[in-house]
């Protein structure tokens, strides 16, 4: 499942949902916001671009690494230090394949997917340099 | 005819989220940029170099497919078409 999402992400259901019968390993990514002397985080999404953007990452990663399923949620909104901005979850036969899933689906989604993050501190707001073209 | 301008990020304080521009028919993705920096001198000196160029970090989309801003500028627009503006890409 991809998700674009001002709700709390559920970890425990994505991996609910990415367990099988025939997968060894479940992997799974969270990225908070760090407390860069920061009070939140305001994420910004092209909701509908994302959307597909991810949901192309998510088919390439399953098809690269023989994933039995993966799982994408990135939140929008304000969100204060310590919350989760993003979730993955893959699952494969053997850890290898679902490590290399999960890291793939995290860098190419840096890369490709229609997101900004903006800092907000007592001093006011700064967007976050982007290095995905 | 008329073009949708979507802004993301830092254009979006600037342009607003969503607008509508109206240009002669047969307009350029180049000529639309300049009508919205001739409407607003921030997204000018956001958007362009003082040479007139296209800064580098000016990210587009028509239709929700990236263009290259080197070189689709002078892609020609119809009636109903979509740009996306946007900074450099920053998720996760």
């Amino acid at each position: 499942m991809i998700e674009i999402t001002e709700e709390e992400i559920s970890l425990e259901r994505m991996i609910s949902r990415a367990r099988s019968r025939e997968a060894g390993a479940v992997v799974s990514f969270l990225g908070t916001v760090r407390d860069d002397g920061i009070e939140s985080m305001e994420v910004e999404a092209f909701r509908d671009a994302a959307l597909a953007e991810l949901e192309a990452i998510r088919a390439e990663a399953v098809s690269r690494f023989s994933l039995k399923a993966a799982e994408v949620a990135h939140r929008t909104g304000s969100l204060p230090v310590g919350e989760s901005i993003v979730a993955i979850v893959c699952s494969a036969a053997h850890r290898e394949e679902a490590f290399s899933g999960c890291r793939y689906i995290i860098e190419e989604l840096k890369r490709r997917a229609p997101l900004w993050k903006k800092e907000i501190s007592g001093e006011g707001g700064r967007w976050v340099e982007g290095h995905g073209r | 005819m008329r073009i949708k301008v979507l802004a993301f990020a830092t254009f979006r304080e600037i342009l607003g989220k969503e607008r509508e521009v109206d240009l002669p028919g047969s307009a350029n993705v180049k000529e639309l940029l300049e009508a919205l920096a001739a409407t607003s001198p921030r997204f000018k000196e956001a958007a362009f170099e003082p040479s007139g160029a296209l800064r580098d970090y000016v990210l587009l989309m028509v239709n929700r497919k990236r263009i290259d801003p080197e070189q689709d500028l002078s892609r020609i627009l119809a009636e109903g078409d979509e740009l996306a503006v946007f900074p450099p890409l920053a998720g996760g």
